[in-house]
């Protein structure tokens, strides 16, 4: 595979938290003002793939008072809503026996998407699967999308409809590192260096399939944005070793280390180490009831909600928002 | 905003930065297109730009745009082509790529030479052009990317310019990373031109390794010797994947009969196995290729060649040790403009410019007042004598001095991602201006390559 040190997910795709802070601020902050303004969030995707934003209510100062009845998502509940459908989107991939490599690829996907926007602007679940039918088109395991829609009772016409724009999101830039061949490849050198037995073997396997599990962790965080792959598969090595008790861990790391001429101390590694099982540990699922309460609100920016009017404004839109968007242009 | 006079124009807003000039190539993917950019900062540079057919319905976006976007994404060589911008027409769903243009081609250099002045090509350029193809494909070799579909027409040389001659290998439609596929990769219905493909593929083999672009550099190579194709076998044109039956006859007679002790694993090939419509009678003994092309068997150039054209692909010479072969060493030595040799006082050739097809739009529709015949259709569409027009795909390459142009553009994709001005922060898509089909448009820029890390600047204003 391409060299991750040369590779955009290197270059563009690894942030300090402050920026992805920063990030996930600008995007929450962007919905938040369409709100104001426009009483909505959604973005709506059309066949031929175009974006419709939501139109200006005419009055939305005026009015500001009927729409502060709207509440936005913070950025904690947006966090938590990525959460669940992150989780949506391992069982999806799990129910239809897609390789490891997809699931991280699709999960990958679904965080940088949510770098650019909002949840109150695109909906999860279709990204969800649009990220799925993309990972899979990206790593040659070609599922179609009415195969996959209908795999989870869903119009696969809205997987189509929303591709472009994850591309477009994405930058383009699809080759993504997961850190599972990373954890392969440490523990092959891990064998190599412990001249080992047969039973050895044993224990290296269960090393290694304990990591894995680590990995699955680490993909629900933000650490995939934040840490390099290689960095993410030494830390749940380090867990499951820990666990196993294979191998003198931070012996083994040293001699990686001198392996490797890194422009990191090994201070900085363990830090790194240190901070991805944090986030790790720091990893909570919101409850039944918390997803409740912000899905409720999430469907009221998205201009879904249950009284009569919502149901309206959203069809209108459907036939309005072509021409009332040029004219937001043209204002 | 400046969107507003969108509506003035059938042209999206994206294509509004080039001058169209007009059609230079055509293949199985898609159109190429040759266009200027109209902007100050790169006024006049030629650019050219693959529109890709939509897929099949149902089907989203072309796989193939995408993979050959995904991979142009991650790579930068000197003699690799460089992506310096996508777009997108949301009209059709259509992808184009736009890339640095390159004026010449190894198949319109060959042409050039046979059917226009019919002298071959001096051992300067012929070494210069083979030294630099094998140092890009041991880039991408070594970065596990696999080209799969090398041929003359796939390799690009730059024309007047700060690049003057450099090659750049292009076309990555069918390119794959080889490392560990998660299906066997002879399972995406390949359509290669079958006078480069390697013997271990016309035999069956499922899977594809990097030895298989070697062996098509071997056949350029004595392509451009001789200025013919090596092994011009005839196509069976069936789906999917037909044996080939001449083409494989025409390998034999050329380099004699394969056998298992030159060839082990010759054995587990499925055609050779089935002795599919009998390969395995021995019809040709001694090879021949020295004769072919005209080359002692003692001279360094022969070696090379006939290593290159290796039966057993586990033997065959990768890229890497190629380019340490003896015959780079010896004079003249290759130099990085291919065309023009360093000694002065040695002729070189001025070849032609490209041909333009000035009647086909960017729809590829054409118009039926042709403005200026193109010269023969030939170079457009592979249609030399026995020309094998399946897929003569002239992407140009890029490079250099697109930055600028990157930066203009970067915006669009960030103004929709990252801004924030409330309302369709910069004027995203939406743009309905073309009826077409149901379909429509929007448009997508593409961005500084080289990656800084992070979006670049939102840039607020646009571009006149």
């Amino acid at each position: 595979m391409a060299d991750f040190q040369t590779s955009t997910h290197r270059s563009k795709w690894i942030f300090s938290p402050q920026k992805l802070i920063e990030k996930y601020k600008a995007a929450n902050k962007r919905a938040k003002q369409t709100l104001d303004t426009c009483g909505a969030t959604l973005m709506e995707v059309d066949v031929d793939g175009s974006l419709t934003y939501p139109q200006p209510h005419p009055n939305a100062n005026d009015n500001g008072e009927k729409h502060s009845r709207i509440k936005p998502l913070s950025i904690e509940e947006e966090q938590s809503i990525k959460v669940f459908y992150e989780n949506k989107l391992q069982e999806v991939c799990n129910n239809f026996h897609f390789p490891h490599k997809i699931q991280a690829t699709a999960l990958i996907f679904f965080k940088r998407f949510y770098l650019q926007w909002s949840v109150m602007e695109h909906q999860p679940k279709n990204i969800m699967l649009t990220c799925i039918y993309a990972a899979c088109k990206i790593e040659e395991n070609h599922v179609s999308a009415e195969e996959l829609g209908k795999g989870i009772s869903q119009d696969h016409q809205m997987i189509l409809n929303n591709e472009m724009i994850v591309y477009q999101s994405l930058d383009f830039d699809l080759i993504v590192y997961a850190p599972y061949r990373s954890v392969e490849g440490f523990t092959d050198s891990m064998e190599e260096l412990c001249i080992s037995g047969e039973d050895e073997l044993q224990k290296f396997k269960a090393l290694q399939n304990t990591a894995r599990l680590e990995v699955d962790k680490m993909m629900l965080t933000d650490s995939p944005l934040l840490f390099p792959p290689g960095q993410l598969a030494l830390a749940a090595l380090r867990t499951s070793n820990a666990l196993h008790t294979v191998v003198d861990f931070d012996s083994f790391l040293s001699r990686i280390f001198s392996h490797q001429n890194s422009t990191h101390t090994m201070t900085e590694l363990l830090e790194s180490l240190d901070a991805i099982d944090s986030w790790v540990r720091k990893y909570k699922s919101p409850s039944e009831k918390e997803l409740k309460h912000i899905n409720r609100k999430l469907k009221s920016c998205w201009g879904h909600s249950s009284h009569d009017e919502g149901k309206k404004r959203e069809k209108k839109s459907k036939h309005k928002s072509r021409k009332s968007s040029n004219e937001a242009l043209n204002t | 905003m400046a969107d507003g006079n969108r509506s003035n124009s059938n042209k999206p807003e994206w294509l509004q930065q080039y001058d169209l000039i007009g059609k230079i190539g055509e293949g199985t993917y898609g159109l190429v297109f040759l266009a200027r950019i109209k902007s100050t900062t790169n006024r006049g540079k030629s650019i050219a730009i693959k529109k890709f057919k939509q897929s099949k319905d149902g089907d989203g976006v072309s796989p193939t745009a995408i993979r050959e976007i995904m991979l142009l994404r991650e790579i930068t060589h000197e003699n690799v082509v460089k992506l310096v911008n996508v777009h997108i027409n949301h009209t059709d769903m259509s992808l184009y790529l736009a890339f640095d243009y390159a004026e010449h081609d190894l198949y319109e250099i060959i042409r050039h030479h046979r059917d226009k002045v019919n002298q071959s090509i001096n051992q300067y350029t012929v070494k210069s052009i083979l030294w630099q193809l094998l140092n890009g494909l041991n880039y991408l070799h070594s970065n596990w990317i696999v080209h799969r579909d090398l041929k003359p027409s796939n390799i690009l040389v730059m024309g007047d310019g700060e690049e003057h001659g450099v090659v750049k290998v292009a076309d990555f439609g069918l390119a794959r990373i080889y490392l560990a596929p998660l299906k066997p990769l002879s399972e995406n219905g390949v359509v290669v031109t079958i006078w480069y493909r390697a013997p271990e593929l016309l035999l069956g083999a499922k899977h594809y390794t990097s030895a298989v672009d070697m062996w098509a550099v071997g056949c350029i190579f004595a392509e451009l010797l001789t200025l013919k194709p090596l092994f011009q076998g005839a196509e069976v044109k069936a789906t999917p994947n037909p044996f080939q039956l001449d083409q494989l006859d025409k390998i034999f007679k050329v380099l004699g009969h394969p056998t298992l002790e030159k060839w082990p694993s010759l054995a587990h090939l499925p055609h050779w196995n089935q002795d599919t419509s009998h390969i395995q009678g021995h019809k040709y003994d001694n090879a021949s290729l020295n004769s072919v092309v005209h080359l002692s068997p003692k001279s360094p150039a022969y070696d090379l060649l006939s290593k290159m054209l290796e039966y057993d692909p586990k033997r065959r010479i990768t890229a890497a040790q190629a380019m340490e072969h003896e015959y780079f060493k010896m004079e003249p030595q290759p130099g990085r403009n291919a065309l023009v040799p360093c000694q002065p006082g040695e002729a070189f050739v001025n070849y032609p410019t490209r041909p333009v097809d000035t009647t086909t739009d960017f729809e590829g529709t054409t118009n039926m007042q042709q403005s200026q015949p193109v010269s023969s259709g030939a170079a457009i569409a592979g249609n030399m004598p026995g020309g094998h027009a399946s897929n003569r795909s002239v992407p140009r390459p890029i490079n250099v001095g697109m930055q600028r142009m990157h930066q203009l553009q970067a915006y669009n994709l960030t103004s929709q991602a990252g801004m924030s001005s409330g309302i369709n922060p910069a004027g995203i898509p939406m743009q309905r201006g073309v009826p077409q089909q149901a379909h429509q448009q929007q448009q997508l820029r593409r961005k500084d390559p080289m990656g800084m890390p992070g979006y670049p600047p939102q840039q607020k204003s646009r571009r006149m």
